[in-house]
């Protein structure tokens, strides 16, 4: 099925025929500060100074701290789309309890308190604005909270009840202004038990803000812990190392020839030895890095003209770098998620592949090793995989147009069963000295997905976009059949999103 | 005291759930799967918008373990049966909607095709019984510009 051209909802490569918008289903969260217009009399700048503030500080790191899209800010408010309604309220919740923090020493006039209301619905998504019933409905319930709360739809109520352990209080079915049917209108109490005693406790007074605070603070940093591990940000514990100690790991120098055109595949002595990447070292040292090759710079036609995907064939100039001889393994993986950096311990052998990554994932992992290394670690580009993938050749596949046993681990390869690869680097290297760039597992690139080359840049760099709802996957993996282990094979995939078979190796640019 | 327990409370739920293994996961009896469009038969021309409808479940992201939830895969011309063993496969005719969309805008090459939804849990694998919609069939009909 080469010819099928998959069109991702909020994929924005070029303007959809038919004048049909990217739609898509999201939680909406609406943010307004309550009095606005009176504080704004009061005092212009200085309550302008406080709601940039305020939207710098608290509300976009809040809104990515939870996978959020900030959409747009008003002059007094906000819009954000999310992908789970879970991460969408408990945002909401952290954003009112912060501001119950920031509130708690100000005199009650001067106080910012935000409304904020929660709905579920199917929007269209533009850059820089959305639309749709869902918007406006979620606009609706903003409006009909009281300062300080959090109003959500039955439709995130439904989605949400069991999840986030929260209070809720059915407002029943409120009539919105122009929406036809009743909306169910639920209140969130962040706390379980304060249902129907909020308002008694309204007049208590600063002691308990601040008891409130203190805990908000103490609850906030639990949960950073404990339900976000993978986080990166100030908390990617980097090992305190002294950049001059890491010579064991530095790129390998063998300098490849790669203008070398037809060069017939080597086959390596060492190929079944398995990939020895430097041992485990203390803590206080850097962490073992993968093992690199460099890749000399050149010129190369990318693409093909076996898939719809891959056309048109264009001429890259790439500059020198070095990519990883291996995909990144569980053991490599695992340094990163005891260290804090990585989301999620894997399972599996040390030498396996790490699989079942986002592309998120990866690049948690490329910052993290960047870091710890000190060296400018990332993934490569879409053109610097297929050069490195092409070993110098413009063939089918890197040993040639016939399909051989032995060189690629997919599902009617050959000989060896296609199964989950248990090591990496079990087939042959190609020319560059590169072990399963094509078949084995997918691996991610840094580029966002576009269905053609129309429009590719020409040097090597990233096509990156606007909207990027999906990445680039590159060399097929142990699941797919010998189409996909096509050096100029490409799919694309839901950014966030893992699956089993995808993994990725690192680069580095010289 | 209530507040902590609260959050740790989400926290230690969200750990948990992040473990548990999703494999076999059973959906409600009465879960349909369906296309709004196109309908069984119809010919389109050029990219044609697909459109999924499910009712008596919800729609959520890939990796979320929802009770009664899942994500949209559309299936191109797929004669293999479903395996509810293995995750829904990731290639070129098995396509995946793990952000929760529930729409997409196909482009097929003009001929005969037949397109068919799964509905994959948290970690990608068909329900148990597998909530699939019925397989239609779509007539692509050449784009108009090629017929002069």
């Amino acid at each position: 099925m080469g010819e099928i051209r998959n069109f991702k909802s909020g994929d924005q490569d070029g303007p959809p025929p038919h004048g049909l918008m990217p739609r898509r289903l999201a939680a909406i969260i609406v943010g307004d500060i309550a009095s606005y217009s009176r504080m704004m009399q009061a005092d212009e700048e200085g309550t302008h100074v406080r709601v940039k503030r305020i939207e710098r500080d608290l509300i976009q790191p809040s809104i990515v701290e939870h996978h959020g899209a900030l959409v747009k800010t008003t002059g007094d408010g906000f819009i954000a789309i999310f992908d789970s309604p879970v991460e969408a309220v408990r945002c909401s919740i952290v954003i009112q309890q912060n501001l119950i923090g920031r509130n708690a020493s100000l005199p009650k006039h001067s106080r910012l308190e935000y409304r904020i209301g929660v709905n579920l619905g199917d929007v269209i998504v533009e850059p820089d604005d959305v639309y749709g019933d869902g918007v406006n409905i979620a606009t609706r319930i903003e409006g009909i909270a009281e300062p300080g709360q959090v109003y959500i739809s039955g439709a995130i109520y439904e989605q949400i009840k069991h999840k986030v352990v929260c209070g809720y209080e059915s407002l029943g079915d409120r009539k919105v202004k122009n929406i036809t049917d009743p909306v169910r209108v639920y209140r969130v109490l962040p706390d379980a038990d304060a249902v129907g005693k909020t308002r008694s406790r309204r007049e208590n007074a600063l002691i308990f803000l601040l008891a409130i605070t203190v805990m908000m603070m103490a609850a906030g940093v639990l949960w950073y812990l404990l339900a976000q591990p993978g986080r990166m940000g100030e908390q990617a514990a980097v090992p305190a190392a002294s950049p001059a100690a890491s010579p064991a790991a530095s790129p390998s120098p063998r300098p490849l020839p790669s203008e070398a055109a037809t060069q017939t595949p080597q086959p390596s002595p060492s190929l079944a030895s398995s990939p020895s990447p430097p041992a485990p070292s203390p803590s206080a040292a850097p962490p073992p890095e993968p093992e690199m090759i460099a890749i000399r710079g050149g010129s190369f036609a990318m693409g093909s003209n076996d898939d719809p995907t891959e056309r048109p064939v264009h001429q890259v100039t790439i500059k020198p770098f070095s990519i990883g001889k291996y995909p990144v393994t569980v053991r490599e993986w695992n340094e990163c998620a005891a260290a804090k950096g990585c989301a999620f311990t894997a399972i599996g052998k040390d030498n396996a592949p790490v699989s079942n990554v986002s592309w998120a994932d990866a690049q948690q992992y490329v910052v993290w090793l960047a870091q710890a290394a000190k060296k400018p670690y990332r993934l490569p580009t879409e053109a610097e995989w297929e050069y490195a993938a092409r070993g110098g050749t413009q063939s089918k596949y890197w040993w040639g147009d016939k399909l051989q046993p032995g060189m690629a681990g997919c599902k009617d390869c050959g000989d060896l069963a296609a199964e989950q690869p248990a090591k990496v680097g079990s087939f042959k290297p190609n020319q560059f000295g590169l072990y399963d760039m094509g078949g084995g597992i997918d691996q991610w690139v840094e580029d966002c997905w576009h269905r053609t080359y129309q429009g590719a840049p020409s040097d090597g760099s990233a096509w990156t976009g606007s909207d990027c709802s999906s990445h680039v996957l590159r060399s097929g993996s142990w699941k797919n059949d010998s189409r996909y282990v096509r050096p100029s094979n490409r799919d694309g995939y839901d950014t966030n999103v893992r699956y089993p078979t995808h993994g990725f190796r690192v680069a580095l640019s010289l | 005291m209530r507040i902590i327990s609260c959050v740790a409370l989400a926290a230690a739920i969200a750990l948990h759930s992040g473990a548990a293994n999703s494999q076999g996961k059973s959906a409600p009896k009465d879960a349909k799967l369906y296309f709004i469009t196109p309908h069984d038969g119809q010919k389109v021309r050029g990219g044609f918008w697909v459109r999924f409808g499910l009712r008596n479940m919800g729609v959520t992201h890939a990796g979320d373990e929802y009770q009664n939830a899942g994500h949209h895969h559309l299936l191109v011309d797929v004669n293999e049966p479903i395996d509810s063993k293995e995750p829904i496969p990731q290639d070129k005719s098995h396509l995946h909607f793990g952000a929760g969309q529930t729409e997409t805008l196909l482009e097929l090459p003009p001929g005969t095709h037949t397109l068919q939804l799964v509905l994959g849990d948290a970690k990608h694998y068909p329900f148990e019984p597998p909530v699939v919609s019925d397989k239609i069939t779509v007539r692509v009909r050449p784009p108009a510009s090629a017929r002069k």
